[in-house]
């Protein structure tokens, strides 16, 4: 498609009357582009039963003209696109055209429809008019052409979107739902090492952003998370030894081992880099092993670990002080990643601390034997951070009697609020405004401020003087030394660590390949999906779902594990919840299943500059909505469904498999359908005739009849205009079938405790007085509108439109699907409400207008 | 030989999606039907006809597009005369030119191939006897 620039046609819009005209104009030798808002041509009529009068399978008919189309070698099929705008340039038009990005590389897609399958999303299918669902990824429908997949994503998901690490929340939910756990884990993998700790401790910014948070309560996805580790460290209680694909000749230093150390060990050791990690104590981990018992147990972050070193190039130094970095630097490492964290300078002290009973916070959590000299003390923990709330409750669970002191207000406190709430009420005192050197009666002070970055490997070094800084790559001032985690912006927390690690690996790979930093983009993902999207995705009634509780161990001061990991049925319960907010979850399956390998997360939308010499509109009509319409209760009664619905239910393709009312599955016994719904009817302003809705309505009438012969069937109307070729017998023939003609305006229904419906109606005939009639099911013949879309793309020309808002031929008598701008055609239901077969002719009149208006231009007349 | 294998050539627009919506639908037949998907069915070689029950198949169903074909007016003509001559072929090769068969299959006839596949099963197993 990007080679071509220029066409003599556009056709916006690829239904019947679209196709048709672009047939006729390719025929005639003219170089047509199609555009198709939908991954497939065939519009409306490929999705219908029958047409009326003749019968004839509307697919059988249809599928042919969409294969010719898209087989035209003068026909460009632009899928999946839409114009965006249409501008007057010169003699001829430019057209802006935006293709949705589908995820799926057509080039290699063949349509096997396996994506479908292992899809994890349900989203409703407009291809059958929302009756069942579809997946995310999909293929429109068995006759589409192309028959390609495509994925659906509004955008990615706030809960995705919210985590700085890039963890796939909404992929992990939906994996979950489906019981594919082991799955979710290896897709965490992909984003992210130490599974098992970011579910304990993470503070989870996904849950406060996710859709329901605002309604019942968030999707729990931590405790997600965190059975899905728990299920894999229970299957898996050891890692298996990993090897990146290819193993690179380049060596890279990491000094400190605390979260953002591993992980950058760990994103880097994937790409096949030769990791040392040098870590001055004996252990890794650095204030990770700081974290109690209570929130992290120490098995778990071992396995973390372990996972991490499960790979063949990473090698562990403990015990290993780095003196130098140009030392490394002769060693043969080519690139240093400074993550040393941070530390306590006892030099900044104030001096009433230079006393005895006053232990600094970390190492009041390092030195675990003088714990049992706490009991019944009076220990005061004077600091505000989660380091001091650790403390607090590490004393309390070892019988202290604790108060937190803190020198500003509660709002100054850094700590989360949860930590603060859980301190406070397992029995800390919590003293605001506090002054130090006024504490009284306290046996021990754990001092605890925020620990400044640790530099002290920089002394000596050409960094020495100017304190370290980071660029927006991680890269400090000497170009082939990059730092991450609290080194570089001071304490925080460990999400703050992983994100800025996985960043430095990021450029670091990109810096030892000698590209540059600013060609490539760190985070690449989609913008996240608009709150009011999501509601209008949902016509703002959102399915109401359960509030999670979470399981917490009763005897609150155990030095065991507080939160307990919750049943998997539990867990599929709470996922169900799941709003899918931006579509695609991005859970990966696709891509793992793909025989083709077509799927590419990658691929984003394209935007294409086409000139044109004329434009035909042909972007047909719209339903009228039933609900507009409350009196009949469509949207709110489930045996009460509108006619392109129940077109979907008797065509070849349908959803059930069979003619079954969808409440319950039962077969109807006894049907109505109600004629002029939204039609003819000033109330819902909309007081011109569809039609076709007569028509359709005997056609659906006799197809029922067909399918279920016992069955009553009841139109109830206003008028019969059976104004066409062979219409007249039609309806006859429908008569002669059994069917029931009531005359009369129903007033309106009401559903019974079996899901069956009683009509008020007015029987204009018989003798004028309101009835009630029972039925199990109740189709609306609902009317046809005008798609007003097809103005969008008319900026600065103006398009005229009709007073019900069709485009309007400015000749209609003798100049049929000319427009009031010149160049610019109209085909089909876009002008007026026509049925298949005016349609058709419409599009012919519209192609021979297209082609004498370019050949008489050509000619310079 | 009870269960004979039927190789099926099918067209990517037409026949393709009404076999294909037999499946969806749950629809009946002999489960020993492989398909191979052509763009249009004037372009299979009697060859790979004849190479297909050489190689251990015992029936070639061709689902034809009929005059639905969106590439040629003349579609159903010339695959008409492919099958004659995949049947003389056959014959020349001294194997029953009865198993071939040729059917046109829009893109719903759900049914209709079910029930065609169904009697071309039927026959191949009396061939067999």
């Amino acid at each position: 498609m990007s080679d071509y620039k220029k066409f003599d046609a556009l056709v916006v819009g690829g239904g019947i009357a679209g196709m048709e005209s672009s047939i006729l104009l390719g025929d005639m030798g003219f170089k047509v582009l199609l555009v198709e808002k939908e991954s497939s041509i065939g519009g409306k009529m490929i999705l219908l039963s029958k047409v009326f009068p003749t019968l004839d399978c509307s697919s059988c008919i249809s599928t042919p003209k969409m294969a010719a189309t898209a087989a035209h070698n003068n026909i460009t099929v632009l899928n999946y696109s839409e114009v965006e705008e249409i501008k007057k340039k010169e003699d001829s038009f430019t057209a802006k055209i935006l293709k949705k990005a589908s995820f799926v590389d057509p080039a290699k897609c063949t349509g096997c429809g396996q994506c479908e399958l292992a899809c994890t999303v349900p989203l409703l299918d407009q291809f059958n008019c929302d009756l069942i669902p579809r997946r995310a990824a999909y293929i429109a429908f068995p006759q589409a052409v192309p028959k390609k997949a495509v994925i659906e994503k509004f955008g990615t998901s706030p809960c995705t979107f919210v985590c700085p690490v890039g963890i796939k929340a909404h992929g992990l939910v939906s994996l979950s739902r489906s019981g594919k756990f082991e799955e979710a884990y290896l897709l965490y993998l992909e984003d992210s090492p130490m599974v098992g700790t970011l579910s304990r401790i993470c503070s989870a910014p996904c849950e406060k952003r996710c859709t329901r948070n605002q309604l019942e309560g968030s999707i729990p996805i931590r405790n997600i998370k965190r059975y899905i580790a728990d299920k894999h460290f229970e299957s898996f209680p050891t890692p298996q030894k990993k090897e990146p694909k290819n193993i690179l000749d380049k060596k890279i230093a990491i000094v400190g081992s605390g979260p953002s150390g591993l992980s950058a060990a760990y994103y880097l050791a994937k790409k096949g880099y030769k990791v040392t990690i040098f870590e001055s104590s004996d252990k890794l981990g650095g204030k990770l092993q700081l974290i109690p018992e209570y929130l992290l147990p120490k098995n778990l972050l071992d396995r973390d670990i372990e996972e991490i070193t499960s790979y063949q190039n990473i090698e562990v130094k403990l015990n290993t002080t780095v003196s130098s970095l140009g030392k490394l630097k002769e060693d043969g490492f080519e690139a240093v990643l400074l993550s040393t964290g941070t530390c306590h300078d006892k030099g900044e002290y104030p001096d009433v601390l230079k006393q005895k009973n006053v232990i600094d916070a970390i190492s009041f959590l390092q030195n675990k034997e003088s714990y049992e000299a706490l009991s019944s003390k009076n220990v005061v923990v004077f600091g505000g951070n989660n380091i001091a709330m650790h403390c607090a409750r590490v004393a309390l669970r070892h019988k202290a009697n604790v108060s937190i002191h803190f020198e500003k207000d509660r709002i100054d406190m850094s700590a989360s609020k949860k930590e603060i709430d859980d301190a406070v009420n397992e029995g800390a005192k919590l003293v605001l405004n506090s002054q130090l050197d006024k504490l009284e009666n306290a046996d021990f002070i754990i001092y605890s401020i925020d620990p400044k970055p640790d530099l002290s490997l920089l002394k000596g070094s050409e960094l020495e003087s100017s304190s370290l800084k980071v660029n927006e790559f991680q890269q400090t001032q000497i170009p082939w030394i990059f730092a991450c985690g609290d080194v570089t912006s001071g304490h925080s927390n460990i999400l703050k660590a992983i994100s800025t690690s996985k960043k430095a690996a990021f450029y670091v790979d990109l810096f030892l390949n000698n590209i540059d930093l600013h060609s490539e983009k760190f985070d690449d993902r989609l913008p996240a999906v608009k709150p009011n999207e999501i509601k209008e995705r949902y016509n703002s009634s959102f399915p109401k779902h359960m509030q999670f509780l979470p399981h917490l161990r009763a005897d609150k001061l155990s030095l065991e594990e507080i939160e307990q990991t919750i049943s998997e049925e539990e867990i599929k319960k709470y996922a169900t919840g799941c709003l899918d907010c931006g579509g695609c979850s991005e859970c990966h399956q696709c891509v793992n299943i793909c025989p083709a390998n077509a799927i590419d997360f990658s691929i984003r939308p394209v935007n294409y500059e086409v000139e044109v010499d004329t434009v035909i509109v042909s972007t047909g009509f719209k339903l009228f909505d039933a609900s507009k319409k409350e009196i009949f209760g469509f949207g709110r009664f489930p045996n009460v469904i509108d006619a392109m619905q129940m077109d979907r239910i008797l065509a070849p393709t349908r959803p059930y498999n069979a003619v079954i009312r969808p409440s319950d599955g039962k077969v109807p016994s006894n049907i109505a359908m109600i004629l002029c719904v939204g039609s003819r009817d000033k109330k819902v302003n909309n007081n011109i005739c569809s039609r076709v809705c007569c028509m359709y309505s005997l056609k659906q009438a006799q197809l029922i009849m067909g399918a279920l012969p016992v069955a009553d069937l009841t139109i109830y109307y206003i008028d019969i205009r059976a104004f066409g070729k062979g219409y007249e017998e039609f309806y006859h023939q429908a008569k002669e079938m059994g069917i029931r003609f009531v005359k009369g305006k129903v007033a309106r229904i009401e559903e019974d405790e079996e899901s069956n419906l009683n009509l008020f109606y007015e029987d204009i005939e018989e003798d004028g007085q309101v009835k009630i009639a029972n039925h199990d099911m109740v189709i609306l013949s609902v009317g046809l509108l005008s798609n007003t879309s097809a103005f969008e793309p008319f900026k600065d020309l103006k398009l005229d439109s009709d007073e019900h808002m069709f485009v309007k031929e400015v000749d209609e008598n003798i100049e049929p699907a000319k427009t009031s701008i010149d160049g610019i055609f109209v085909a089909g239901t876009s002008t007026a409400i026509k049925d298949i077969p005016d349609s058709v002719l419409h599009a012919g009149a519209a192609a021979a207008q297209a082609a004498g208006y370019i050949s008489k231009k050509r000619r310079g007349l | 030989m009870s269960n004979p294998k039927i190789l099926v050539f099918s067209t990517n627009n037409i026949s393709d999606p009404g076999i294909d919506l037999a499946g969806a639908s749950h629809m009946d037949y002999p489960e020993s039907v492989k398909i191979i998907t052509v763009p249009c069915s004037s372009g299979i070689s009697p060859k790979w006809i004849l190479n297909a029950i050489k190689g251990g198949f015992d029936g070639v169903f061709v689902a034809a597009d009929g005059t639905d074909c969106p590439y040629l007016t003349d579609c159903t003509d010339r695959t008409a005369k492919i099958v004659e001559k995949s049947q003389e072929l056959l014959t020349t090769n001294n194997l029953d030119p009865r198993r071939i068969k040729m059917a046109a299959i829009c893109s719903v006839c759900a049914e209709s191939f079910a029930s065609h596949i169904k009697k071309f099963y039927k026959a191949l197993s009396e061939l067999n006897n």
